[in-house]
This record gives C-alpha cells, sequence and structure tokens, in this order.
C-alpha cells in the first residue's frame, strides 16, 4: 500500500469506529430505551469540543478564542470528552425526560440540538464561534512522532479500544435484567411503572451512558481530524445516526454495528466514488434525500431492521436441574431479599407467592385505606369522594356501570392518576402523594383493564421483568456482567416456569407476549403482578376475555392469594364470579359509592339494583 | 421615541408571519395527529417557489398566491406518499415523529440540490414608511398584517360555520367515532393537509418577504418558533396557537431589541421549554380545543 492509500484506510477505519461508538450510544437510548433523542449529536460535540480544548494551549497568543487550553497529556482529553457528554445528559435529562411525553421529548431535544448549534456560532469568545477549532494537536504529540504510518495503526487501535470498551458495556447492559426493564419501560411506561420502575431515573441512566459514548466518540474523532466547527454537528447528523440504527436494526448491538458500518461509512464513503456532477452541494444534498428515503423506506418495508432484535430463550433446563423443591423455595436465600424469609410454601397444590413483609396483620387493620379521594377531569368528577378499606385476607369487589369511575378510582389508589383530593395510606404511610413505582415498591400492584403486556418481551420474560430487587436489575449490576446475577435469575427462571405451567402457558413460555390473544395476554399480567409478591392487588377486569377454563384457576388462584392474607380488590363485571369470590363488595356509580356489602345484601337495596344490577 | 415601540411594531408583524404558520401547524396536529417537523421546510420549499415566480417578473403578492398553491401540493402529496400509509399501518405518534423528520430532511435538501445554500431575496417595490404613534411599520408590513388576519378570520369560520369545519372538529374529537358516524375521516384529512399547506404557504412567503433575505436553513429556524407558538398557545388549538404566536412574537422582537437579535430563536426555545415543563398543555388547555392533545 502507498502512504495515500495506507492514510485512506486508517481514516475510514477511525471514522467507522466513531460512527459505531455514537450508533452504540445511540441504541441504548433509541433502540433499547426507547429514548428519541434527537439532540444525540450535541453530546458527540460536548465531547469533542471538550478534548479539544483539554489538549490545544492556552488561546491568548493564537489567531483562535476559546475556553481552556490546559495542555493535557493523553489519556485526559479522551476521558474529559466522555465526562463532558455524560455530564451535559444530566441537565438536559432533566428538562427533558422527567414530565414531558415521549414525542414532545423528541422535540424538545430536536431543538435543543438547533439552538445549541446557534448559541455556539454566535458565541465566539466560547467557542470559537462559527468558524470553530482548528489545529487541535493529536493525542500523544510531543510524546511520539504523530506524522508517521506507525502513528496512524497506533490510533486506529485506540480507536477500537474505544469501541470495544462501549461494545461490551453496551452488551452487559442489553443482555442483562436491567436491558429487560428498560425494553420493558420501552414498550409500555405506564405498566413498567406500575411494577414497580423508577422510570425517570432509568431514562436519566441511559441518557447518562449514552452521552458517555458520544462524549468519547467526539473526543475520538477530534484527535484525529484535528478541527471542530458547529457545521460538523448540525442535526441532520443525528438524523444520520438514527438511519443506521433503522438499517442496522434498532435494540441489537449487532445492528448497530452494521448500521453505523452501512450508512454513515459506506453509504457516505461510496459516494467518493461517484464522478462529481450537478452544482457544488448537489451531492451530499442527495445523500441526505436518500438516508431519508433508508428511513422512511426500511419502517416500512423492514421496521425492525437487517438485524432485528433477537428474542431471548431461556435453555430448558437451568444448571442444576428443575426440581420440585427449586421453584417452592422461591427467593429464599437470595441476597435480593436480604434474608427475610421467604414463607414455606409449595407452588404445585396452592398458591405460594406470598405476600412478604410484616406478619400478617390483625384481619382489623386494613391494608390500605383511601379517604374522599376525588380525580376531576377538566370539570367531570371521575371519581367524587370514595373511601375504602382494603383488609388482608378479603377480596373485595368493585362493581358499578360503565363510567362509573372504577377504573380511574384504581389509577387513583395504584397512582397511575394523582388524585385530586383525598388521601391514601398504606401500611400506616400516607402514599397519596408517591409516584406509581414507589407504590408498587412497597407492594400496592395494579393490573390494566386493557392488555398491557411488554409486547416486544417474551411471556417468560414479562413474567421476570416485574421481580423486585434482581440483582442483575441495577446498571451497576448489569455492568458487573452475567456472572454476577444469573444465580438468581436462574432460580426466578424456575419460579417463573411453575407459575406458567399453573395457568396452562408453559407452551408459550418464549413467545412474544404482543403475539399472544387476549385471554392470554391477560393472564401474562396477572401472573407478571404475581411476581411482583404484592401485598396489596388490584385488578382491573381479570378475567374479561379469558376462557371459562381458565377463569376457574383465576378465580382459584384469588381464593389461595386471598387466604394467605393479601388484601384484593378487584373489579368485575361478571357477577356469578364477583358472588363466589367477593365480600365485601362495594357498587359504584357516577364517581361515588352507592352501596357496600354481601352481595346478598346488595341485592336487597333499590338504589343498587336499579343502577347497576338490574341495568 | 423609544427602540421599544418600533420593536413592539415589529413584535406585531413577526406575530402575524407566526400565527398564519402556528395555526397551520397546530390544525395538523389536532386533526390530522401528526407532528409535522417537515413544515418548515414546507414553507421555505414554497417561499422559493414564490421566488422563482418573482425572479420571472412576477409581482411578490401573486407570488404568495402561487406560493399557497404550492404549499397545499406540497403537504398533499407528503401526507398521501408518507404519513396517511403509516398512520393507516398504526404506527404510534413517535415512529411519525421521525418519518416526518426524514421528510423533512428529503425535502429542504431536495430544495438545497435545485437552488443551492446562498441567500436569497424578492424584488419588491420600495416600502412606505408608515408613522403611527410610537409605531414604525413599512407598507408591506401593514400587508403582512392584513393577511394574517384575514387568514385567522377565514380559518375561525371555516371551523365555526362550515360542514367541512364542523367535519373537521368530529374528526379530532374521535376520528374512529367520526368515521362511524358517516364523516369520510379520509377526505377531511386531505381537505386540512390542503388548507394547513396553503397556510403553510403563506407564512412561508411572508416571513420571507418580512426578513431581508432567506436561505434553506431558515426552515429549521421557522420550525422552532413555530413549536414554541403552538405548544404555548396549546398543541391542536387553533386560537391558542394565534395566541402563542402574539406573545411569541412580541417576546422575540422586544428581546432582540433588548439584546441581540442574534438570540431570537433562543427566546422562542426558552419560552417552549418552561412552557414544556410547567405547562405541557399550553395556556389554553381546552377552550376551542381540536380534539385532546394526546
Amino acid at each position: 500500500m502507498t502512504a495515500g492509500q495506507i492514510y485512506y484506510a486508517t481514516t475510514l477505519l477511525v471514522y467507522a469506529g466513531v460512527d459505531v461508538m455514537a450508533c452504540i450510544g445511540l441504541n441504548l437510548q433509541f433502540g433499547v430505551s426507547g429514548l428519541v433523542n434527537f439532540g444525540f449529536i450535541i453530546f458527540q460535540a460536548a465531547g469533542a469540543y471538550t478534548a479539544a480544548v483539554m489538549s490545544m494551549p492556552p488561546a491568548a497568543g493564537t489567531f483562535q478564542q476559546y475556553v481552556g487550553g490546559w495542555q493535557l497529556p493523553f489519556p485526559l482529553p479522551w476521558l474529559g470528552g466522555a465526562l463532558a457528554g455524560g455530564l451535559l445528559a444530566i441537565p438536559i435529562g432533566l428538562i427533558v425526560l422527567r414530565r414531558l411525553r415521549a414525542d414532545y421529548q423528541a422535540i424538545a431535544l430536536l431543538v435543543i440540538s438547533i439552538i445549541a448549534n446557534t448559541v455556539i456560532t454566535n458565541a465566539r469568545s466560547f467557542l470559537n464561534g462559527a468558524a470553530g477549532l482548528a489545529l487541535v494537536p493529536p493525542p500523544l504529540s510531543g510524546v511520539v512522532d504523530t506524522k508517521t504510518v506507525g502513528y496512524q495503526w497506533l490510533y486506529v487501535g485506540l480507536t477500537m479500544l474505544g469501541c470495544a470498551g462501549a461494545f461490551v458495556a453496551a452488551g452487559r447492559i442489553v443482555h442483562s435484567p436491567y436491558g429487560r426493564t428498560l425494553r420493558a419501560m420501552r414498550e409500555r411506561e405506564l405498566a413498567a411503572a406500575s411494577l414497580g420502575k423508577n422510570l425517570v431515573l432509568l431514562k436519566m441512566a441511559m441518557f447518562v451512558v449514552g452521552g458517555l459514548i458520544a462524549g468519547l466518540s467526539g473526543a475520538v474523532l477530534v484527535g484525529y481530524i484535528g478541527v471542530w466547527a458547529p457545521n460538523t454537528w448540525l442535526y441532520p447528523e443525528t438524523i444520520v445516526l438514527f438511519a443506521a440504527l433503522i438499517v442496522g436494526g434498532r435494540g441489537n448491538n449487532l445492528g448497530a454495528l452494521l448500521g453505523a458500518l452501512l450508512v454513515p461509512v459506506a453509504f457516505e464513503e461510496a459516494t467518493r466514488f461517484i464522478p462529481q456532477f450537478g452544482p457544488p452541494g448537489f451531492i451530499p444534498a442527495m445523500q441526505r434525500v436518500a438516508i431519508g428515503l433508508l428511513i422512511v423506506g426500511f419502517l416500512w418495508f423492514r421496521p425492525s431492521g437487517t438485524l432485528p432484535e433477537r428474542r431471548r430463550v431461556f435453555p430448558k433446563a437451568q444448571s442444576g436441574g428443575m426440581r420440585d423443591g427449586d421453584a417452592a423455595e422461591g427467593f429464599r436465600g437470595s441476597p435480593a431479599f436480604d434474608g427475610r424469609p421467604a414463607r414455606a410454601a409449595s407452588l404445585a397444590p396452592g398458591p405460594s407467592l406470598m405476600p412478604e413483609g410484616p406478619p400478617p396483620a390483625a384481619a382489623s387493620v386494613p391494608r390500605l385505606r383511601a379517604e374522599n379521594i376525588a380525580r376531576h377531569f377538566e370539570g367531570l368528577r371521575a371519581v367524587d369522594g370514595v373511601s375504602l378499606e382494603l383488609y388482608p385476607g378479603r377480596l373485595t369487589g368493585l362493581i358499578g356501570p360503565n363510567g362509573a369511575g372504577k377504573s380511574t378510582l384504581l389509577a387513583v389508589l395504584a397512582g397511575t392518576l394523582p388524585a385530586s383530593a383525598g388521601r391514601i395510606v398504606l401500611d400506616g404511610d400516607d402514599v397519596t402523594h408517591l409516584p406509581a413505582f414507589r407504590r408498587a415498591q412497597r407492594g400496592l400492584v395494579r393490573t390494566f383493564q386493557l392488555s398491557s403486556e411488554f409486547s416486544q418481551l417474551t411471556v417468560l420474560e414479562n413474567l421476570l421483568v416485574a421481580v423486585p430487587g434482581h440483582p442483575g436489575d441495577t446498571l451497576v449490576g448489569a455492568l458487573r456482567g452475567r456472572r454476577s446475577w444469573w444465580p438468581v435469575e436462574a432460580r426466578l427462571v424456575n419460579q417463573a416456569r411453575a407459575l406458567l405451567d399453573r395457568f396452562g402457558m408453559s407452551a408459550a413460555e418464549s413467545q412474544y407476549a404482543g403475539d399472544l390473544s387476549g385471554g392470554q395476554r391477560r393472564l401474562v399480567e396477572i401472573m407478571r403482578a404475581l411476581m411482583l409478591r404484592p401485598r396489596v392487588l388490584l385488578l382491573d377486569e381479570p378475567m374479561a376475555g379469558v376462557h371459562p377454563s381458565v377463569v376457574d384457576e383465576i378465580a382459584s388462584v384469588l381464593e389461595g392469594l386471598r387466604d394467605d392474607g393479601l388484601a384484593i380488590l378487584m373489579v368485575e363485571h361478571e357477577l356469578s364470579m364477583v358472588d363466589r369470590l367477593c365480600d365485601p363488595v362495594i357498587v359504584m356509580a357516577q364517581g361515588r359509592v352507592i352501596g357496600q356489602g354481601s352481595m346478598t345484601v346488595l341485592r336487597q337495596q333499590r338504589e343498587v339494583v336499579e343502577a347497576y344490577i338490574a341495568g | 421615541m423609544s427602540i421599544y415601540g418600533a420593536a413592539f411594531g415589529f413584535g406585531l408583524v413577526s406575530a402575524a408571519v407566526i400565527a398564519i404558520a402556528a395555526v397551520g401547524f397546530t390544525m395538523q396536529f389536532g386533526i390530522a395527529n401528526l407532528i409535522n417537523l417537515a413544515y418548515g421546510e414546507v414553507m421555505i420549499s414554497s417561499a422559493y417557489a414564490a421566488w422563482a415566480l418573482n425572479q420571472a417578473g412576477v409581482n411578490i403578492w401573486a407570488g404568495v398566491v402561487a406560493a399557497a398553491a404550492f404549499g397545499a401540493a406540497l403537504s398533499f402529496v407528503l401526507n398521501r406518499l408518507f404519513y396517511t400509509p403509516f398512520q393507516r399501518r398504526g404506527a404510534v405518534l413517535i415512529g411519525l415523529v421521525i418519518v416526518a423528520l426524514a421528510a423533512g430532511l428529503m425535502v429542504s435538501n431536495i430544495l438545497l440540490a435545485i437552488v443551492g445554500p446562498d441567500s436569497v431575496s424578492y424584488t419588491m417595490a420600495d416600502a412606505v414608511v408608515l408613522r403611527a404613534g410610537g409605531l414604525i411599520l413599512t407598507w408591506v408590513q401593514l400587508v403582512i398584517i392584513l393577511i394574517s388576519a384575514a387568514a385567522m378570520a377565514a380559518v375561525h369560520a371555516l371551523l365555526t360555520f362550515t360542514r367541512l369545519g364542523k367535519a373537521m372538529r368530529a374528526t379530532a374529537a374521535n376520528a374512529t367515532l367520526a368515521r362511524n358516524c358517516g364523516i369520510p375521516t379520509g377526505r377531511v384529512v386531505d381537505a386540512v393537509w390542503v388548507i394547513t399547506g396553503a397556510l403553510s404557504g403563506i407564512a412561508g412567503t411572508v416571513a420571507a418577504i418580512n426578513s431581508a433575505s432567506f436561505r434553506v436553513a431558515d426552515g429549521a429556524t421557522y420550525l422552532i418558533v413555530i413549536l414554541a407558538a403552538a405548544v404555548l398557545g396549546g398543541a391542536g388549538q387553533p386560537y391558542g396557537a394565534m395566541l402563542g404566536a402574539l406573545l411569541i412574537g412580541e417576546m422575540t422582537e422586544l428581546s432582540a431589541a433588548a439584546l441581540s437579535p442574534q438570540y431570537k430563536e433562543v427566546v422562542a426555545f426558552a419560552v417552549l421549554v418552561v412552557v414544556m415543563i410547567l405547562r405541557p398543555q399550553g395556556l389554553l388547555s381546552k377552550i376551542g380545543a381540536l380534539g385532546s392533545a394526546g
């Protein structure tokens, strides 16, 4: 190879490395967690600028204006660049990720990206404005001769090292229980929150991790090309990265890698070899048009990309084989449960997913007490001053005509909707102002009326994702690697399988939950709630659309849970089932409680009969 | 005479321009249920369509009419080609945002390939300056305000008095129910794209008239200001967008007088972020809503 060819090859390799890093970072956010970060490129820019001013000489006496100029030795500029990307993610994340709906998030990030570029362009004294920074010294200049071919290969090596680091970290995250939680959040945020997942924290974490990787990619790039200006990080650059993920396969790290190689590298490089034609700027413009077509075309014809996200199939026999005792043992001894004894019970004959926590309280003390709960929607009083108490060991029914406010009440109790007025007390603590995930962590768990399975998770994963305190379900745990969490995982898989077996769903364990029938999804949701080991369970029409034979199974499981001391509230329209299971029964109409007592008593109250039973 | 008096006048003109654009944008969101990130690009493309005619010797006000037709046609095509197919397939809102962004990228780069990146401006008669109180407006700016007022009145009349307008409101409130009641929602949505496309075409051209020169890259900055006005007023609400336009127009011009004109968009952006955090439903949350924003 001539020197020119070598230079070309190394340049291509460094660019490829930078794009691969960026795509892996964006994949964690967009592909895995569902965060549509239209401002991704500014995190790369932050890393590039930071690395530049950390390695450049002081600005005084040069023709450029910039802050910093610390001349720090390698690898500090690279680390600083990564850190800058991660740190920038914190304030932006705090603005964007807390209260905004997903589409507003995307728009806000796009706008932030455009504005950041405008500000940097206009504020010349900060980072040299529109002209940008030039003459950024390459890493190790002064230590080694940076003009040699050997240095080129050294740089390629360092880039690949950065790539490998990002790839391994992202892989550990994606394939861990933490990654499963992220995917659950991507699929259905409300349901994930109702299982005790702290969505804001999860998003912030991925924002920061993605920011770190983006920052590193910027630092690597600027060290190589030596210049960095606002026109290198306009918002369409982010769209190119999105195109790469959509083409490669979002959610799959290998897909991200492939996409990076196909779109920014191969696609943009390929145009070097077509003869120049048209006015200047014509070919780059057409490239962008093609990027748009790639996005739309892939979303239409192959939305999951070239290498789709892989379905996780767990091996049939876990290490050590599945003994009867395994499932029954439950979580006992797992570090996640800090030695609290799980009550010994076997899954096989009776329900055994016992409530944890305080010893069974006297049945006269309510687990959950709601006082004068109200919920208004723009003047409509959906729930209007409802009080109720749920006792351990009782299955309370909630009936009433459509529009009575039953589901709204459930949502307010679980924290999915904030209460407009009233007080909710769980085990003696006021939880009125706690978000849904905190209530779930305290054992208050709900199911949804409309099916709310995590579609792109398998049935088994749907169950596993609900388990609290899994050592692999934290960022640190995930990064430690599979060995640190696999023992717990294996035990949980057995437990989940036992539950699936009980509900006749074993055959479907590795199917995507989104491919199930309506009734099966219902079951998945109930099993998922049980995996959380709730103390108070709020069920919204758990039997709607379920096959009659399975209805009986659900009923007997609920009876078992009730006898084990769980406090259950169940919205149900099938009165025969309410008759069989529920005592007491609360009747709601027009947002208020109009009757309460056993079904026998209620049948004799005229108001109740008129409002509901006869109606 | 203070600089702020003049800035207030400029603010009125800006507000007039933004209002035309933001009402169209917000109607697309409310009725067609789509955040059309290609909106700014449609505006700038229409402005260039008027520019092409203007170069050929056509009066710029006739160019506004042509730009309205161009914007309507382009929006109709974008919807039929990209948005409706994905919506029919049940793509979620966020997927459509990505499609719209890709569509915008294509529109702006096709335009870029044709006209190039440099700034251009319209040829038009020298502006006569009108003074009234503290306000200084050119005749051209006055016409822009009148066009905007006429457009707002037309949108109001459309939504309030016509069958089509009522069908639009029904579609916005609940498209499935509207369809079941015999409203041809597909054709209603087509009409929405034509009408809002015409609005975006007018808006793009008057924005270009109002600024000394314009270039392809302006599409993205238009979008920020429009988003700010639409979100401030409450996404999906035409009357909210009008109010939002007035506030954003005045805020950007007054702050430009006080600070520096380079940061107009930054001010709009700051408003956008504050509104998104503190009151994501916008100032007018339900009054005059074209259906839920969710």
